[in-house]
């Protein structure tokens, strides 16, 4: 009998079944596919991501999203951007590929930085976006941003100071132990030269030699006296050789004595500091000041705009070699999923041409207005589309030179050296206030402008922002009772400035940047506290170093004198060894010709040269 | 509930007298299929459609992905290693960079490590499955299988009418 293949009579359940999961997933589709968005979304902008509603319209290959919120990384109670509707238009066979092209892309009702009604959630997990935002807040730390000290002089009664505080103290200690070191290698080493043995042992036989008359000694004795001569002569020349070796030794150490010393006048110029800082004396440097008021202000920026690039490096990665990402979460195991992107062909993710309309309400103000924005070339492989994404956005309404909107971004990871850069310039925008770091200050700089340029090129970063306004507020902090005399001397400086020109540039790498602010205030302030306080400032200054020379003298100067000794003494025993080489050489040679002379009278020999 | 008590009856109804041990075990062969690869992925739609269509035990398939979905969760991480080596291979780039680009080809997972992994693995093991299910299937009968049909149990399983909707299935 035949055995039958195929089972007919199941294809009516198996095609039942199948409408049944047809059924599901119409059903649940898109509340899945908008949980779906939001967990990505979130995960990879490193923020909060809602989407209030999401329509698949499979007809059109579209997808609509509803009421969408981006929120802020560096504030959980603000919106980055906040969409009342955005129509996306897939390009279907992109999409047969399981790659997602934005042919189109339509944006309504665009609002940035509302107020969120709950915050936030924080971005955890070990996400690369939530690593990012973690590092690009400990490369804010690294800046050196001092607070401003305006500690009134009347409050310094007297410096104490701990010996066991000062770097001088522990370095004259170390340099004290390493001196005794060297010395005690140096000697181990005069000790294994022993030249006196030598230098003894050839003047003996000089002198043995110097009494006996060549003639009684016949020529085979001759002979042996002559390579008894020439054997000491090596024997010396081979000592000469290690008195050179300790020599060199003795330069080194003492060239890291000096290094030593060096140190300890370094360690000495950071205890002066340490001195200053306790007794907290007020700062009237320009650049300090300028730091301490806009430091972190101007920080805050530039750690936005280099969270956005890394974000950017990371998703836009340049060339065409195989990705990995993390494959999806399931119960299994999730394990990566491999993107092997092709020349010629679609990348994963691609926004060809975004174009936004916004419109600012003209009850903002002389903000109030049209605007245009667009995207272009937004790609997860910018090697395969060959352009770098551009994205701009400006007011779009005739005669905007009031005020306005102009932002430029370039990022391009087509080569191998990523370079990415943004131009921001706002005018007649409402900036926002903020307290002054230290001091019971707020600044309300009002309607202003802004300005903000930022290039990172491979790890290179260059960056400047600026703000400037002629509506400046001052608010003090009345429940710190006005601050203390030099605060108020600060606070009429600036209460009667309306003007505010600041202007911070960022420079230096990723890993060691620098940051250098300069303001209209600075000057001012620093100037009036100079006139005030230099002059006692000055005395404290001198009382702080001197207290740190009272402690630290007694320590150092021994050193000094220790390093000094070990130094004359290493240098003088290499001279006096050399000297006796030399000496007893002589002594040798000059017995040597009278051998030779001996030997054949007449005849002068050549002198031997070792 | 009711699925699981279909479930058992179908196991032990395939182990007993639907169909021949080669049925059950082609059944058992392709059922591990659903149970070493990760579920939710199309080539399981595929295996789960020729479990049904082709004349082989159903219940051996689902016999075949009971045992196999533990050994799939332990054998995951070597399945990651075996997809990742692939994938990784530089003589393999240019298949799977022209099957990344193929339409509807990356709807497979392939380009998942665990995927491919324990794809490739069950391909592999698929014979040998077949074999060892065969011959375990035979001896069962051969041995304990009267005892068991004989037992209380099998005789409570067997009368419950949940068992004539997977009757539908039995092999010819």
């Amino acid at each position: 009998m035949a055995v039958k293949v195929f089972r007919w009579k199941a294809i009516a359940p198996l095609l039942v079944l199948l409408i049944g999961l047809g059924v599901l997933v119409a059903i649940f589709a898109e509340p899945i596919a908008r949980s779906t968005t939001e967990e990505a979304g979130t995960e990879l902008l490193g923020t909060e991501v809602d989407v209030g509603k999401l329509d698949l319209l499979p007809r059109q290959t579209s997808v609509e999203l509803g009421a969408l919120q981006v929120a802020d990384p560096f504030d959980p109670r603000r919106n980055l951007v906040e969409a009342e509707r955005i129509l996306v238009k897939l390009n279907p066979e992109a999409l047969a590929e399981k790659k997602v092209v934005i042919d189109n892309f339509v944006l309504h009702g665009m609002r940035f930085g509302t107020t969120r009604k709950t915050a936030a959630r924080p971005a955890t997990g070990g996400g690369f976006a939530a690593q990012t935002l973690r590092s690009v807040r400990q490369w804010a730390g690294r800046f050196d941003v001092p607070l401003l000290r305006l500690t009134p002089l009347d409050t310094i009664k007297q410096l104490v100071l701990d010996p066991s505080q000062l770097g001088t103290v522990k370095a004259a200690q170390a340099l004290a132990s390493s001196t005794d070191s060297t010395r005690m290698a140096l000697q181990q080493g005069f000790k294994s030269l022993d030249v006196e043995s030598t230098v003894d042992s050839a003047r003996a036989l000089a002198t043995r030699l110097s009494a006996t008359d060549p003639k009684t000694l016949g020529l085979d004795g001759t002979r042996k006296a002559i390579a008894s001569v020439k054997a000491t002569l090596d024997r010396l020349d081979q000592t000469r050789k290690r008195v050179a070796t300790v020599e060199s030794q003795v330069k080194e150490g003492t060239r890291l004595l000096r290094t030593g010393v060096e140190g300890l006048d370094e360690a000495r110029r950071k205890d002066y500091g340490l001195a200053r800082s306790l007794l907290k004396l007020p700062t009237f440097s320009a650049p300090e000041i300028g730091n301490a008021f806009f430091g972190k202000v101007s920080i805050d920026r530039f750690q936005q705009a280099l969270y956005w690039a890394e974000l950017a490096r990371k998703y836009m990665p340049p060339g065409l070699l195989p990705r990995e990402h993390p494959g999806p979460r399931r119960l299994r195991m999730a394990g990566t999923n491999v993107q092997f992107p092709k020349e010629q062909n679609w990348p994963a993710f691609l926004l060809q041409v975004g174009q936004i309309d916004f419109t600012v309400d003209p009850s903002a103000g002389a903000l109030g207005g049209a605007y245009k924005a667009t995207v272009q070339g937004l790609t997860s492989a910018p090697a395969l589309y060959g352009k770098p994404m551009v994205v701009r956005a400006s007011r779009s309404a005739a005669g905007s030179a009031v005020a306005g909107i102009d932002v430029a971004a370039l990022v391009d990871h087509v080569g191998q050296t990523a370079r990415d850069s943004v131009a921001a310039r706002l005018r007649g925008v409402r900036l926002p206030a903020f307290d002054i770091p230290g001091l019971p200050f707020r600044l309300d700089p009002g309607t202003g402008s802004a300005d903000l340029t930022f290039a990172l090129r491979g790890d290179q970063l260059r960056g400047r922002w600026g703000i400037g306004s002629d509506q400046v507020a001052w608010a003090l902090d009345s429940a710190r009772g006005g601050g203390n005399s030099l605060e108020q001397i600060v606070w009429r400086v600036v209460s009667g400035l309306k003007t505010l020109d600041v202007t911070a540039e960022v420079s230096g790498t990723v890993k060691a940047p620098r940051l250098a602010v300069a303001s209209n205030l600075d000057r001012a302030i620093a100037a009036r506290l100079e006139a005030v306080v230099g002059e006692e400032v000055a005395k404290a200054e001198a009382l702080a170093r001197a207290k740190v020379d009272s402690l630290v003298d007694d320590k150092v100067a021994p050193v000094k004198q220790r390093i000094a000794a070990v130094q004359a003494q290493a240098t003088e025993r290499v001279a006096g060894q050399r000297v006796q080489l030399d000496k007893v050489e002589a002594e040798l040679q000059a017995q040597l010709e009278r051998l030779t002379a001996g030997l054949a009278p007449g005849i002068k020999l050549p002198k031997i040269k070792l | 509930m009711l699925a699981i008590l279909k479930l058992i009856q179908s196991i032990i109804k395939t182990l007993h007298s639907d169909g021949t041990p080669g049925q059950v075990a082609a059944g058992i062969a392709l059922g591990s299929a659903l149970g070493l690869t990760p579920l939710v992925n199309a080539h399981n739609l595929v295996i789960f459609a020729l479990i049904v269509l082709l004349n082989v035990s159903f219940g051996g398939g689902m016999l075949g992905w009971a045992l196999f979905v533990p050994l799939g969760f332990i054998f995951d991480p070597a399945f990651d290693a075996i997809g990742r080596s692939l994938l990784q291979a530089p003589a393999l780039r240019g298949l799977w960079t022209a099957w990344y680009n193929t339409p509807l080809m990356p709807y497979t997972s392939f380009n998942n490590t665990v995927v491919l992994g324990s794809v490739v693995a069950w391909l592999v093991l698929a014979v040998p499955i077949f074999f060892a299910a065969r011959y375990g299937v035979a001896r069962y009968r051969a041995t304990v299988g009267e005892r068991v049909r004989r037992s209380r149990f099998y005789q409570a399983v067997t009368a419950s009418k949940a068992y004539n909707v997977y009757r539908l299935f039995r092999p010819d």
